[in-house]
């Protein structure tokens, strides 16, 4: 059933908990398409002239990243800072790959550590340059926005203009060191300060859609600006697992800060969609909005919104078929299933991966 | 509906507006359901890579 603001209002009344969510996971790829296509195409042919600064994703398959088959994702889940992935992977003699959303750059950074890649996906022309550092930030645009402040995601963000600045200085420092996945459907914003901070660019295009497909968007694209096309699993998160495998061509890919979901505890009002949630369903229906799931590994609750439970879904179906080995150290979240080792992030990097528990 | 069609003749039949009018809540729900969703709309289960030289990994 596709989900419209016309049929939503018959659905208030259905408040069991997460059914109205688990309805629009379906939607999520329809939803995402209409909000995302449109500009991350735009983007793309915004950013011909700069194709020139850096090289193609297909470079990095002829680059030998970090020793041996392994690879670490650090995404930026609540779980990063509860589980302290940096003091673990810093206390560690781990030589394998990191690889790293751009939201979770800044906490890296922080605690030295600098990612063997950095990958950025998200075309939205306001927010992801944050993670950069946006060095023309002013209160009125934190007043207008508080996406950031608002969210369980990395505390230091909860105060935000020293967050930005923060991030501007150790780019500064750090940025010649970094290699970035740069999506063609980075905003200009985006660009702009992997090219200020001289970053070693690697373009590359999202999959829209199914090249092989008549009128396929990705075919048109990259026959505009000849970049590859990875199958980026819907969120960047998702993009850095694919990219340790089916680029950089790691065996066994360990992934951390990949929650897909909220404590508990958390406040509905942390949530990314909150205020979405409010406008279509109401305070007193939020229930029905958000899927609650037990992770029988941890013996713990977590909950989720549909974004996130799509994320999940889909990510778990791609581990079925990746060529690696996908072990999930978040140590907390909703990402668990068949196909990836639910371990902790210690046993990973100590070697134990034989201690399965699936 | 009326007060939009203006015009200089008269229609044979009686036309009526059928068009549900939508509400306040509708247009702001419609609002908020345009803002969810992830960074990319694709995800395959198989196909992983692609460029036009080969269709590897598919």
């Amino acid at each position: 059933m596709t989900i419209t603001a016309e049929n939503l209002e018959n659905r208030h009344d259905s408040k069991t908990d997460g059914q109205l969510g688990m309805e629009l996971v379906a939607n999520m790829p329809e939803i995402t398409k209409a909000r995302i296509q449109n500009s991350g195409v735009e983007n793309a042919q915004n950013n011909l002239p700069h194709l020139n600064r850096g090289q193609s994703l297909k470079a990095l398959r002829d680059v030998s990243i970090a020793e041996g088959d392994s690879a670490l994702v650090v995404s930026a889940g609540p779980s990063i800072r509860r589980t302290n992935v940096a003091e673990k992977l810093l206390a560690s003699n781990y030589k394998g790959a990191i690889i790293a959303t751009e939201s979770s750059m800044l906490y890296c950074l922080r605690h030295g550590i600098v990612p063997d890649l950095v990958v950025t996906l998200d075309p939205h022309a306001t927010r992801i340059v944050r993670w950069f550092g946006d060095p023309n930030l002013t209160e009125a645009d934190l007043r207008a926005d508080d996406y950031f402040s608002r969210q369980d995601m990395d505390i230091s963000f909860s105060d935000e203009l020293r967050a930005n600045e923060q991030i501007i200085e150790l780019l500064e420092k750090y940025g010649k060191q970094i290699r970035i996945a740069l999506s063609s459907s980075s905003s200009k914003k985006v660009v702009q300060r992997a090219l200020e901070c001289d970053m070693d660019i690697y373009w590359w295009n999202p999959m829209y859609d199914d090249p092989g497909e008549k009128d396929s968007v990705t075919k048109q694209l990259y026959g505009m600006n000849k970049l590859p096309c990875v199958n980026a699993g819907g969120n960047v998160g998702s993009a850095c697992w694919m990219m340790s495998h089916a680029v950089l061509g790691k065996k066994h890919v360990a992934v951390t800060g990949m929650d897909f979901g909220y404590y508990a505890e958390t406040p509905y009002r942390n949530t990314q969609y909150y205020k979405e949630a409010l406008a279509l369903v109401g305070e007193e229906n939020l229930g029905s909005l958000y899927i609650r799931l037990f992770n029988p590994h941890l013996q713990q609750w977590f909950y989720t919104d549909p974004a996130y439970m799509w994320y999940r879904t889909s990510f778990l179906e791609m581990a079925a078929e990746a060529d690696c080995i996908t072990y999930n150290c978040t140590e907390g979240g909703t990402l668990f299933g068949d196909n990836i080792a639910f371990i902790t992030l210690e046993q990973f990097l100590t070697g134990q991966r034989t201690a399965i528990q699936q | 509906m009326t007060e939009l069609l203006k015009g200089n003749f008269s229609t044979k039949e009686t036309v009526e507006d059928t068009e549900t009018e939508t509400t306040l809540e509708q247009r702001f729900e419609k609002e908020a359901l345009k803002k969810l969703g992830g960074s990319i709309a694709f995800v395959s289960k198989q196909k992983v890579m692609w460029d036009d030289d080969d269709d590897k990994k598919d």
